[in-house]
C-alpha cells in the first residue's frame, strides 16, 4: 500500500453491555487491527455475524467501542477516553448502509439534497452537482419519484449518491448491494467503480460476497468468526479499469478467490 | 371499437359505479336515519323527540336572528383556544422528554395517572378558581386535547425508525434539525390520528363546559332550551354541534391528505 494511512484501527474491541443471565457478554470484535490508505478501496469479507456492521458503526461513531483506538489522520479516538460520539466525524465519514434508509416522504432529488439541506450548504452548485450525480447513475427522470415508487436498485443508487453529494473523504459501505438481483448488482458495482475512478475516495466496502470483494477492492481483508478479528489480508493485483461482468475470466481471479475462500470459515 | 374504448369502458364499469355506490349508500343511510328520527318524533311526541323538520326550521330561525353565529363563534373560540394550547403542550412536551430519558421514566407514571382525573368533574372547581369566563372551559378543552396529542406524539417519537436518525446524524444534522426534518415528519401519521380524536373531543368539551357556565355558545343554547323543556331547541343544538364536528373533521382530512400525500395508501380509506 503506497498511500499514507488515512484511517487506522488499533486493537479494536466491542462487546455489548452485560445482561442478567448471560454473563459475561461475549466479545463481538476483539483485537482488530488494520489501516486504510488514502484513496484506497478496501473490501472487508466475513461470514455473517462477524460484526461487520458493528465495525462500520463504530468507525462512523454511531456506536461506541469497548476497547482499542481509532485514528483518523492525526486525530485519535481511544475507546477509554471517548465520552460522547461524533456521528460521521463532522461530515468526514459518509456511510452507505445496508438498507437504503431514504426518507420515505422525500422524492429522489429531495433525498439526495438532504445532506446539504441539514448542513446549510444547499446552493445552486449543490443542486447542479446533485443533478449530475443523478444522471451519472441513470436516475434522470425519476427526480420527483418517492422511494416506494423506485425499484430496489434505483433506491440503492439514490442512497449512494446521497452520500457522494456532500463529498466526505471516507465512505463506509455496508453490503449496499446485497439485497438486489445479480444483474442489478453488477450494474451497481460498475457504477460505483466508475464514480470512484472519477474521484478517488477512500472506501471501506463490507460484503459477504467474495467475488464482489475481488471485483471492487484494491485489497481485501478477511474477518474471522466471532470474536471477529482480521484473519487474512489479500492484495488484489487485477489491473483497473476492471470489467465487473467478466471478472471471473481475469488472470489471477481464481487463485485469489480460492485463497479468500479458504480464509473465510 | 378500439383498445382505448375498451379500456376506458372497463375502468368506468369498475371505478365510477363503485364511487357512486358509496355515495348512494351514504344518502340512503342519511334518509334512513331521518326516517327513524321522524318515526321517533311521531310515536313518542314532540316533548321527547323533536321532529326533524321543526328542528331544521329552528336552526334556520336561529341563523336568521344571528344567534346561531354568535353561539358557534363562542364555542369555536373556547375550543380553538383550548385546542391550540393543549396541542402545543402535547407536541412540545414529548419532544423535550425525548432528550431526557431519565426524566421521562420518572414523569411518565404521573402523567398517565393524572389522565385518570375526570376532567368534566374539574369544571366546578375550576370555576371557583378562574371565575365564570372562558378560562375554566378553555382549561377543560386543553386537558382533553393535551392527553390525546401527548400520547400519540409520544408513541410516534418512539416509533421513529432509529436508522433514519443515525443516518441524519452521520450526515451532520443537528438534533434540532433531526427533530424537525426526521422525527416530526415520521410521526405525522400518528399525529393526524390523534387530531381526529382530539378535535371532536375539544368541541364536545367546550359544549359540556358551556352547560355549566356560559352566557352564549352552542352548549349554552342546548342547556337553555333544556331548562325551558324546549326539545326542538335541544335537538337544533345537537345538530349544530354534529355539523361543527363534521366540518372540522373534513378540514383535518384535507390537511392530512396534503401532509401525507407521499404515502402509498388507498386514498379511499379515509375515516
Amino acid at each position: 500500500m503506497a498511500a499514507a494511512p488515512i484511517l487506522e484501527i488499533k486493537a479494536l474491541g466491542k462487546r455489548f453491555p452485560a445482561r442478567s443471565g448471560r454473563e459475561p457478554p461475549p466479545w463481538i470484535i476483539q483485537d482488530m487491527t488494520f489501516s486504510v490508505g488514502e484513496g484506497e478501496l478496501l473490501t472487508i469479507v466475513g461470514p455473517s455475524g462477524a460484526g461487520k456492521s458493528t465495525l462500520l458503526n463504530i468507525i462512523a461513531q454511531i456506536e461506541v467501542a469497548s476497547a482499542g483506538e481509532i485514528a483518523f489522520g492525526d486525530e485519535r479516538f481511544a475507546s477509554s477516553e471517548q465520552k460522547s460520539l461524533q456521528p460521521g466525524l463532522n461530515r468526514r465519514i459518509g456511510y452507505v448502509t445496508q438498507d437504503d434508509n431514504l426518507l420515505p416522504w422525500r422524492t429522489t432529488i429531495e433525498n439526495v439534497l438532504f445532506p446539504h439541506e441539514v448542513q446549510g450548504t444547499l446552493d445552486d452548485k449543490a443542486r447542479t452537482q446533485a443533478n449530475e450525480l443523478i444522471s451519472a447513475v441513470g436516475l434522470s427522470g425519476f427526480e420527483n419519484y418517492y422511494p416506494h415508487e423506485l425499484s430496489g436498485g434505483m433506491r440503492k443508487r439514490a442512497a449512494l449518491i446521497r452520500t457522494l453529494v456532500y463529498d466526505p473523504p471516507i465512505i463506509l459501505m455496508d453490503e449496499p448491494f446485497a439485497a438486489v438481483d445479480a444483474q442489478t448488482r453488477t450494474q451497481l458495482q460498475e457504477d460505483l467503480l466508475r464514480l470512484w475512478s472519477l474521484k478517488r475516495k477512500t472506501i471501506l466496502f463490507v460484503t459477504h460476497d467474495i467475488t464482489e470483494a475481488i471485483a471492487l477492492g484494491d485489497r481485501a481483508l478477511v474477518l474471522s468468526r466471532r470474536p471477529s478479528r482480521v484473519a487474512a489480508e489479500h492484495p488484489i493485483p487485477i489491473p483497473r479499469p476492471r470489467n465487473v461482468k467478466d471478472i471471473f475470466t481475469m488472470p489471477g481471479f481464481a487463485a485469489i478467490y480460492e485463497h479468500i475462500r479458504a480464509d473465510v470459515q | 371499437m378500439t383498445t382505448a374504448d375498451l379500456t376506458s369502458g372497463y375502468s368506468e364499469s369498475r371505478t365510477i359505479p363503485r364511487r357512486w355506490l358509496v355515495i348512494g349508500g351514504r344518502i340512503a343511510l342519511a334518509l334512513a336515519l331521518l326516517l327513524a328520527w321522524e318515526w321517533g318524533a311521531r310515536s313518542l311526541g314532540p316533548l321527547f323527540f323533536a321532529p326533524p323538520l321543526a328542528t331544521f326550521q329552528r336552526i334556520v330561525e336561529m341563523a336568521a336572528s344571528g344567534q346561531l353565529l354568535t353561539d358557534i363563534l363562542a364555542t369555536m373560540r373556547v375550543s380553538a383556544l383550548g385546542f391550540v394550547i393543549g396541542c402545543a403542550c402535547g407536541i412540545g412536551l414529548p419532544f423535550i422528554l425525548q432528550q431526557l430519558p431519565r426524566v421521562t421514566a420518572a414523569v411518565e407514571p404521573f402523567i398517565m395517572a393524572s389522565q385518570g382525573i375526570p376532567k368534566y368533574a374539574l369544571t366546578p372547581w375550576l370555576i371557583l378558581w378562574f371565575g365564570i369566563g372562558d378560562a375554566p372551559k378553555v382549561i377543560v378543552v386543553t386537558l382533553f386535547t393535551f392527553y390525546i396529542t401527548f400520547i400519540t406524539v409520544f408513541a410516534g417519537i418512539r416509533g421513529v425508525d432509529q436508522r433514519l436518525i443515525s443516518m441524519a446524524r452521520v450526515m451532520g444534522a443537528s438534533e434540532r434539525t433531526i427533530a424537525r426534518k426526521v422525527i416530526w415528519i415520521s410521526l405525522l401519521p400518528f399525529f393526524f390520528t390523534g387530531l381526529k380524536v382530539a378535535l371532536p373531543r375539544a368541541v364536545s368539551a367546550a359544549i359540556v363546559g358551556e352547560f355549566l357556565v356560559a352566557t352564549e355558545g352552542v352548549g349554552f343554547s342546548i342547556e337553555h332550551a333544556r331548562q325551558l323543556s324546549d326539545t326542538t331547541g335541544v335537538f337544533a343544538g345537537i345538530v349544530v354541534a354534529v355539523s361543527l364536528v363534521l366540518i372540522i373533521n373534513s378540514v383535518v382530512n384535507a390537511l392530512e391528505r396534503r401532509a401525507l400525500r407521499w404515502r402509498p395508501v388507498d386514498r379511499d380509506m379515509q375515516i
